[in-house]
């Protein structure tokens, strides 16, 4: 792996990243800090098409439901952290957090297999 | 950001990873099927397939990717990479061209 070099600039849009789980889906956004959860929420609209107001977003692993209004440093999402989107559902509820992990994976296909 | 800045790379477990394409072109093999019209029918869905890369690699490949552009923007940080890892995340890379 080699490693490129070029002239500093902070605070561009590789400042930092985040990666948002659901299911068998991981989606790494570029963000800054000082970014709210809500504008966060509203790149994930582009990608998903689910509106703004039926995601949430968890904040892994103590699962520390995220504050539309607060910034992504104000509530210590740093870069790198894992975030859970959950949706809301059809009885105006949210889903549970549910993030498959390769290991799990495994295991069901295991016992999916009726030997 | 845009559905069309983005490529989706799938795990051989059939996990998948939505990513930058300005982050996935780090990977010369991945920009080489990005970029060559025709040859990858896969890259106009924005879609690639690894069948080879199991989930744990791929992630941490992807994480690679965005740690090399923040230290391509002069933020010089340790990248780690777990022991156990390691053989598996060489051959993937030198597959990847990264």
């Amino acid at each position: 792996m080699s490693q490129p070099s070029r002239p500093k600039s902070p605070d561009d849009q590789t400042a930092m990243y985040i990666r948002v789980k659901r299911n068998k889906t991981t989606y790494f956004l570029q963000c800054v800090p000082s970014e709210t959860i809500l504008q966060i929420k509203e790149k994930l609209q582009e990608l998903i098409d689910q509106p703004v107001n039926d995601q949430r977003l968890i904040l892994m692993p103590n699962r520390e439901v995220l504050d539309d209004s607060k910034s992504l440093a104000d509530q210590k999402v740093e870069n790198d952290a894992v975030v859970a989107l959950t949706l809301r559902k059809d009885d105006n509820e949210f889903e549970e957090v549910n993030i498959v992990r390769p290991n799990d994976f495994y295991q069901s296909r295991e016992t999916d297999g009726g030997f | 950001m845009k559905k069309e800045d983005t490529v989706k790379l799938i795990s051989a477990e059939g996990f998948e990873f939505v990513i930058d394409k300005k982050a996935a072109m780090v990977s010369q093999t991945i920009r080489n099927m990005l970029t060559s019209p025709g040859s990858f029918a896969e890259t106009e869905h924005g879609e690639v397939t690894f069948p080879e890369i199991s989930t744990t690699i791929l992630e941490k490949i992807c994480q690679y990717f965005y740690w090399s552009l923040q230290y391509a923007s002069g933020k010089e940080t340790e990248f780690h990479i777990e022991p156990e890892l390691t053989l598996e995340l060489m051959m993937a890379a030198n597959y990847l061209h990264t």
